[in-house]
Formats: structure tokens, sequence, C-alpha cells
């Protein structure tokens, strides 16, 4: 890795290399959460610092509903933790924040009519509809003590998802069940030795 | 194999097609996706998607800008933060059952906290199944409308306060207007409204009474229709039909019944809006007069006869007619002549006032040289004048004056009783100054004095009959009060005007007037009043 690399290009063209394949949705929310912190042309040094590692890609080029790298999503993940100096709060703003602005969350509105069927029903498809990789299982709900956990299975990508992820799921928490404090906290994690990522939804 | 290949083709073909007609619905989806997003973000109007929860899952960015918060900080918070919550409640529950609503008013609280009237419009969206997944709301701002609306609301209580103020007004006018009358009807005077144009508004019952008039027939009718009534020629001879400003002159309506008549113009910023003529019965005050002046003229003959008879006797007794006298008796009989004489100057005086009362005063104008008769009265003032050492001074006009036209012996009675005056008053070495000269209409007449004055308090009352002066009563007890008042009446019923500048303590001029040739109507009208 050169002084002027933030990742290195070999770290890079292994994570590339990671199957599985994410929609551009993400890329999207990503790029209007450092449009709203930042100013565009640090969007622009996230893109020159893709292009200096092999992936000059447009953000703004990018299509929602088409399927891009999810080796690449990472990638990108990365440098804007790196670039922009963001904490692991940072990194789960940019997943809560995503799921106000995904269009694949508006399309799945409708079938927010009750916590049951969004929770056993509907996750899992949001999560297929948002990735080629790793399975989502609700494994438990228990509405009266206000609580419910999320598996997700087959999905070791990088401890920095991880916060991501706890940050979309506290949005779609959101959206889903009205109350005033909704948290999510990943009890399990295959970075921490887990054979699988589990998330604790509670609400008050 | 070649089938083998052949088929492998076909299916990589039919793989091709696959994944071009994915990748065309993906350019659909993207290309709708920014369709459906451009059109919301346009739209001006605030508009959000409210789950069946109560979660707000989506807004337009109109909805941000009118409520002050970013996109993130609307999605996934519950109405309540925007919303009262029984109002939106409400709104959600009827939407529910109704499926919409158009035009419900309810406040949006901005994050500034600020309460903004707004009125809703709701549609109710379900899945496929037919399950309620929520509903679109649509938010019209009414501050504007509300603004007007205040605005409107404040000038309706403004007029309705005017209105309200009006009619306390018109009430309070219309209370005065009942004052007015009930106090028009029974004042003890006699009272004609006149309007601008001379027509006759009201009369009230004691001018009816006073004229004998049918209110019917003079009602709204103008002076020259009432100078064909009979009973109102009169007055309108005495006010002409412009209704002349008169003060308190008599009008005979038959021997025992006059009444005094005073008109008054009522003006509104200058402009006359009408006359009042107040009509007030004088008979029984003229009655008592005659008979005062009968009574005094008959005392005053009856007092004439013997106090002529003790003038003489005692003239004899000074003369030593019936036998000499000691000088300590001529003194005493001396002044019992000088009061004698008084008594009959006294006696005279109120003769002269009785005449001038009962309109027997004789009046045969001649041309005269008022000159020669201001001279005979200065003359026979000498000895006074020089016994108190009085400076007098005749101004005479530098031409020759026109004679005049007037009663001899009643001018130079006038004339003495100014002089006179002037010299009683004057302290011993005072000034008098007379002056004659012809004026504008006539020849002017007047006597300075450098005596006591006229408080001015008591100079209105001047040519009142009786009246004396408070100061003037302290220097000479003897005055009658009868002087001024005979001299007016005099100069008066010759055509003439008198009148007077006078200073306390400093002295006083009297001036008058007197015509050429007096015209003898007006001797006649001024005789008549009395």
């Amino acid at each position: 890795m050169t002084k002027e690399e933030i990742i290195s290009k070999a770290i890079a063209q292994n994570l590339i290399k990671i199957p599985g394949q994410v929609r551009g949705v993400a890329f999207k929310t990503d790029a209007e959460y450092i449009l709203k912190e930042k100013i565009e042309e640090d969007l622009k040094k996230l893109e020159t610092e893709l292009e200096k590692l092999g992936y000059p890609i447009k953000y703004k080029e990018i299509q929602t509903m088409s399927f891009y790298p999810i080796g690449l999503r990472l990638i990108s993940l990365l440098l804007i933790k790196k670039i922009f100096n963001f904490d692991d709060k940072k990194i789960n703003d940019i997943g809560f924040r995503a799921t106000k602005k995904s269009l694949i969350i508006k399309l799945f509105i409708q079938y927010f009519l009750s916590l049951r069927r969004v929770f056993f029903d509907e996750a899992p498809k949001i999560w297929q509809k948002h990735y080629t990789i790793g399975k989502l299982i609700p494994t438990e709900l228990n509405e009266e003590r206000k609580y419910g956990i999320l598996r997700l299975e087959n999905f070791n990508l990088h401890p920095l998802y991880c916060c991501y992820l706890t940050g979309y799921f506290s949005g779609i928490g959101h959206m889903i069940i009205k109350s005033p404090k909704i948290t999510v906290e990943e009890i399990k994690c295959v970075f921490r030795g887990d054979d699988c990522h589990e998330f604790l939804i509670k609400w008050e | 194999m070649s089938r083998i290949f052949n088929q492998m083709g076909v299916k990589n073909n039919q793989n091709k097609t696959e994944q071009t007609k994915i990748s065309t619905l993906l350019e659909d989806l993207a290309s709708l996706e920014s369709y459906a997003r451009d059109l919301f973000s346009f739209l001006p109007i605030p508009v959000c998607f409210i789950s069946s929860i109560g979660i707000v899952l989506e807004a337009n960015p109109a909805f941000g800008n009118f409520s002050n918060y970013e996109i993130e900080e609307i999605v996934g918070e519950p109405t309540d933060k925007f919303f009262n919550p029984e109002a939106i409640e409400e709104i959600s529950r009827e939407t529910f059952e109704k499926s919409f609503i158009k035009g419900k008013e309810i406040d949006l609280v901005t994050k500034q906290g600020k309460e903004i009237p707004t009125i809703v419009s709701t549609v109710l969206r379900k899945s496929e199944e037919g399950e309620i997944i929520g509903y679109f709301i649509a938010l019209f701002d009414l501050t504007e409308i509300k603004k007007t609306e205040r605005g409107i609301r404040n000038a309706q209580t403004a007029l309705l306060n005017m209105l309200e103020d009006i009619n306390e007004e018109r009430e309070k006018t219309e209370e005065e207007k009942n004052k007015t009358l009930a106090m028009i009807t029974n004042l003890t005077d006699g009272l004609l409204v006149f309007d601008k144009e001379n027509k006759l508004l009201l009369v009230n019952p004691q001018a009816q009474n006073f004229l004998n008039l049918e209110i019917k027939k003079v009602i709204n009718k103008s002076t020259s229709e009432l100078n064909e009534i009979l009973v109102f020629k009169p007055l309108i001879e005495l006010f002409g039909r412009e209704i002349k400003k008169i003060f308190r002159q008599e009008l005979s309506l038959g021997k025992k019944f006059v009444l005094e008549i005073t008109t008054a113009p009522f003006m509104v910023d200058e402009e006359k809006i009408g006359t009042l003529v107040i009509i007030h019965d004088v008979s029984r005050e003229k009655l008592v007069e005659k008979m005062k002046t009968e009574f005094v003229s008959l005392a005053a003959h009856q007092l004439r006869t013997p106090l002529s008879a003790i003038k003489w006797t005692l003239k004899m007794l000074l003369d030593g007619d019936l036998g000499k006298i000691t000088s300590e008796q001529k003194e005493f009989i001396d002044k019992t002549y000088i009061s004698n004489e008084r008594m009959i100057n006294l006696i005279n005086d109120l003769l002269d006032v009785t005449r001038i009362e009962e309109g027997r005063y004789l009046y045969k104008p001649t041309p005269t040289d008022i000159e020669a008769i201001v001279q005979f009265v200065i003359n026979s003032y000498k000895d006074e004048i020089e016994k108190r050492k009085i400076k007098l001074d005749f101004k005479k006009s530098e031409k020759k004056l026109p004679h005049v036209r007037v009663d001899v012996e009643k001018i130079k009675l006038a004339i003495q009783n100014l002089i006179d005056n002037a010299i009683r008053y004057n302290p011993a070495g005072g000034k008098v100054i007379i002056n004659l000269k012809q004026s504008d209409d006539g020849i002017e007449f007047s006597v300075k004095d450098s005596g006591i004055g006229i408080p001015k308090e008591q100079q209105a009352r001047i040519f009142t009959k009786f009246f004396r002066a408070l100061n003037a009563t302290r220097i000479d007890t003897e005055g009658s009060g009868l002087g001024l008042y005979i001299t007016k009446n005099i100069v008066e019923a010759h055509g003439g005007e008198i009148w007077f500048k006078s200073k306390e303590n400093e002295g006083s001029t009297f001036y008058f007037n007197l015509p050429i040739t007096p015209p003898r109507e007006k001797f006649e009208e001024f005789i008549k009043k009395f």
C-alpha cells in the first residue's frame, strides 16, 4: 500500500472477489448521505479514490435497481469511513438513513400492515430484494415484551457492515413500530466467533 | 453432437434474450423511479404518506419545506410529531371510514413549534388484497386565508362596534331631541323655528296660543306665504321675509296684548341652518309699567304745585318782601331754597320721563345752529366752572356747520345733561373738552372730562333709568339717575346715536351724533315704544 493509498489495491482486489451482489440503491443512499453531510467535492474525492483502485464508478450514474458486486460496495463503505474519518456511529447512521430514502423500502411499504407480517414474511423478502447472498431469518417476535430477533446467515462480509446493518434494521423498525424509542443490537456476530449474526430489536 | 451443440446454441440465445429483457426492465424501472421521484419532488403542495399505524413513511420536499424538517427527520416519525394527536387521529379514522377527506382543517406544527393552519385532503391506499396500507395526506396552507379571515372578522367586529356606537349615538340624539322637544313644548315663551329657506318648521304650543294659529295652515309655509295669513302679517312686517336679526322688539296685537319678539339665527360652521323666533308675552309688564308711569306722573304733578308755592314763598322771604331777615335766617332759607329747587328739577325730570314713556314728549324740529346751543349751555355753567376752577375748552369746527333740524329745548337739555355730568364728576381744577364737528352723516358732539370715570362692570347700565354708578353716588348724593336716560331718549328720538368711552379714575368721553334731518318716522317709531 502506497502512502497515497487508503486501501491497498491488493486488499481491494480480494474484496471485489467476494461473491454476491447488492442493489444499486445501497450505493445511492451512501452518496446521498455524503452529499448531505459533506459537499459535492467530497463525493468526487470518493470516486477518485475508487478510480485509483481501478473501479471508476460514478455514483449518480448507478442504477437503483441494478445489481453490483457486493465487494465493490464494501470497498466503497471502507473508503467512506477512512476518507471522511467516520466512526461506527456514523456508519450506523448511514444504514439508518438509507431506509428513509430507499426505493425498495418504499416499494415494500404496502406490506407494512402488521409488525408480525413484516417481521416474519416481508423482512426476508426485503433482504433478498437487496442482496444475492446471505439469508435473513426472523427467529423470535414478542410484541408483548416488545422485542424481536433477526438472524443473518452466510453473510461474512466485514465487521463494518455489521454497523451498517444495525442502523438499517433500526430504520426499518422505526417504520413499522410506533414507539418513542427503538434500539437494535447485534447480539451475535461471526466476527466474534458466532456461527451467524443476530440482531435484537427492542422498543418501548 | 451437432444437435447437442444446436441445443446449446438455442439455450445461449434464450439466455441472451432473457438478459436483454431483464436489462430493459431494469432500465424501465430506473426511468419509472426517476419519473415518480421527479413528480413527487415537483409537487408544490406538501404531501406525505402515513401508514395505517400513524407513521410517516414518505414525504415530498414541499412537506419538508413547509414543516422545516429534513426528509430524514420526517420519514419513520409518528404523525403526532407534526399534528395535534387528537386531530390527526380524527382525520385518520375518517379517512379509513370514507376512503378520503376533502377540506378538513388541522394545524401543522413546524420544527420551530409554530402552528400553521392548513386544510387537508386525504386519500386511502389499499393493497391488492384490499387491506388498508395507509393514506396520502395533502396540505394547503391557510395562513394567508386565515389572516384575511381575521382581517375580515376584525373589520366585521369594528363595523359592528361602529354600528353599536351609531345606534348609541342615535339613541342619545333621539333622547336629546325628545328633551329639546319637551323643553320647547313646555317653554313659557312662544317659539317658531324656521329652516334656512325661511319655511316654518315648528310651532310650540305657546306660540300657537299667542298667535291663535292652526298648525296645519302654517307649518312648512314660507315667510312670503305666512305674510298672507292675517295673524302673521305684523310679525313678518317686524322681522321681514328674510327674518332679519332683531332683539326684544315689541309687537302690539291689540291694546292690552304686547309681545316682545327676538329672532336668533342658528349656525353650524358659520352657515345659517335656520332661525329661531322667540315670542315673549310682555302684556302684564307693560300694564304694570303704564300704571307706574301714570302714578309717577300724577304724583309729580301733584308735588310740583306745592313745590312751586314753596319756591315763591321762599323767594319772597329771601328778597325781604315779607320783612327783614337775619343773616342766620337767610342762610337756612337759602339752603331750603336750593333743596326745593333740586326737588323741582327732580320732579321735572320725572315728568319728562313719564312724558317719554307715555309718548307725549313733544317734538318740534326746527333748523338750528347746534354750536349756538352748546355755547349757550357752556355760558350757563360759567359761574360753576370758575368756582371749581375747571379748565373748559370748546373746540369748534373750523368750517361752518350746517343747521340741524332738532327740537331746541330737548337738545339743549341733552347737551346740558352731558356737560353737567362732565363738570359735576370732575375734581376741582379738572379738564373738560367739548368738541363739535361735522361727521359723515350729521353733526358729532362730544364732551371729555378728567373725572372719576365709570367702573367697567357698571358701564352697560349707564343709560338705564334711575341708575347711578357707585363712585358717582359717593361724590354726589343728590343725582336722580335720570339725566343720561333722558339724554339717550332725546338723541334717539332725533334719529341719532349716543355712546361713550370711559375708564375709572381717568375720565369719560360722551358722544352723540345727530343726522342733519331726523327721519320723522324714526321718531314716531321710537315714541311708539313707550
